[in-house]
């Protein structure tokens, strides 16, 4: 056997060893049970507090944004391709559920003016879709949030849904769920 | 497993028992002839038994098309990289096919006014197989029908998610080093030398496996199936050798457009009709060998045409390439 070609087996070999999770996927469920009434990031937990600017300068908290509605979502941008394609979905479901707080949680800009030219050139005005300036981080960490993560918090500050937006599908069936906000 | 994944896993099996039973050690060398190779394609040149490539990128991310097809720039501050050191081998171990691997080492450094992430991690692995359809004799002189033949080659890709992808135990988007899925790729690859001139036209369709996603970002969740689009890459190349002095010296300048395209992702089997992708690009290259054509370094760039239209849903790039080769005689 040449040496080209065992180096290259040895390689495949060394790749395929250390790779396990992406090469052999799992379909296991391993979300664990949780601590009931405990505070946190999880579906099923009470969402942490938390008060942030929006890119109007005021302060929203937990508290603030629940008030007289069913529900928020948090969703996590870092104004790139699918984030923007992702808003305009987001935008088009604050028009059908007006009763749920829409937020986008930019956590890359380092200002609360540089959110709101952020959140005007990718095309977030108005009201309905509130732009959050998370320039210390404070929901990203608490929500153990990224690109695309979306959280719904129920009117009672109780996480229901925290995943990446995926499709939307799975967001816009749990607002429109009658037992959801 | 899904019967389309049977199918695609039965295809990527019987190559690698082709490889197995073929590429045995007293597997004939290929005859002497004048394909260089172009100056980016993986291939061992037809006179050659083997190469070894080493070469660096550094990608630059500059906005992105949204998913009407208009370019918006990234947001203020934002200084995005990746850079990649990319290692590779091909080996011909029958006169008309060919095996290569190729691996990247990736690193993440993003920078925004309020947050900044560098990482690093290995990429996702290629395995290919390629076969000789016809060979370019390279005629100086066009005397017939049959000097006009052009070298084809077909080849067949896996990519192997080795990377760190989305659904690893990660932080966060940037550290991200690779797609996670499996995909195979079916290629074709047409080159005509004439003279100094060198036309290379290039096309692959790749299909993402199907898998299980139980986790995103180091978040558990439900788990869920999903399946990246379809892949379609094009590409055409001219290029032109100017010889450098008397002793066989070349200097090999290139010239190329690409097109990339996947189609819709999917989740549990329903598509998400806002997920394609697709964008163009021009890319210029300069290529030295020497005249036993052994050792040849190449530096390239490569540019996403910015413009609204030219892309959809994807960021827009540039990358700067310098690489290093060695062929095996």
């Amino acid at each position: 056997m040449s040496l080209v070609r065992c180096a290259a087996i040895v390689l495949l070999v060394a790749l395929l060893s250390g790779c396990g999770d992406n090469l052999t996927p799992s379909g296991s469920d391993l979300r664990p049970a949780l601590q009931p009434g405990s505070t946190g990031p999880a579906v099923g937990q009470s969402a942490p507090p938390f008060a942030v600017s929006d890119s109007s300068g005021a302060t929203v908290t937990l508290t603030t944004a629940l008030a007289g509605r069913k529900g928020i979502v948090l969703y996590c941008t870092m104004w790139c391709s699918s984030c923007e394609e992702q808003t305009a979905q987001l935008q088009s479901m604050a028009a059908s559920f007006p009763e749920v707080g829409f937020y986008l949680v930019d956590y890359v800009s380092g200002t609360v003016t540089e959110a709101a030219t952020a959140a005007v050139a990718n095309g977030v005005t108005g009201a309905a879709v509130v732009t959050l300036a998370d320039t210390e981080h404070a929901l990203l960490n608490a929500f153990q949030g990224t690109m695309g993560t979306t959280v719904l918090v129920d009117a009672a500050g109780v996480v229901r849904m925290n995943e990446d937006f995926r499709d939307g599908a799975r967001l816009r069936a749990m607002l429109g769920a009658p037992s959801q906000p | 497993m899904t019967n389309r994944n049977a199918c695609r896993l039965a295809a990527a099996l019987f190559l690698a028992s082709l490889v197995s039973a073929w590429g045995g050690p007293g597997a004939a060398r290929a005859a002497s002839c004048c394909g260089s190779g172009s100056n980016t394609t993986l291939l061992v040149p037809k006179y050659a038994t083997a190469l070894a490539d080493l070469s660096f990128d550094a990608e630059s991310y500059h906005g992105f098309w949204n998913e009407k097809g208009r370019h918006t720039p990234d947001p203020a501050g934002a200084d995005l990289n990746q850079y990649r050191l990319n290692l590779a081998a091909a080996y011909r171990f029958l006169p008309d096919w060919q095996f290569s691997l190729a691996v990247p080492y990736v690193w993440n450094d993003n920078r925004y006014s309020g947050l900044s992430s560098h990482t690093s991690g290995l990429g996702d692995t290629t395995v290919s197989v390629w076969y000789d359809l016809t060979d370019d004799q390279s005629p100086w002189r066009i005397t017939s029908w049959r000097d006009l033949t052009p070298a084809v080659s077909l080849g067949v890709s896996l990519l192997l998610p080795t990377g760190y992808s989305p659904y690893d135990n990660v932080n966060s988007s940037f550290d991200v080093t690779g797609r996670g899925f499996y995909r195979l790729d079916g290629n074709l690859l047409v080159e005509k030398v004439i003279k100094h001139w060198d036309l290379t036209l290039s096309a692959s369709y790749g299909s993402y496996f199907e898998r299980w996603v139980n986790r995103e970002y180091g978040k558990l969740v439900e788990p869920y199936r999903k399946e990246l689009g379809d892949r379609t890459s094009l590409s055409a190349s001219l290029g032109y050798g100017f010889p450098l002095g008397s002793g066989g010296d070349l200097l090999t300048a290139t010239a190329s457009y690409a097109y990339l395209a996947e189609s819709e992702v999917s989740f549990d089997g329903r598509a998400d009709p806002g997920s394609a992708f697709r964008k163009q690009s021009v890319a210029g290259m300069l290529s030295f060998s020497g005249a036993d054509r052994d050792w040849s370094l190449r530096a390239g760039w490569r540019h996403d045409l910015r413009g609204s239209g030219w892309g959809r849903n994807f960021p827009s790039t540039d990358v700067l390439t310098v690489g290093v080769r060695y062929v095996f005689g």
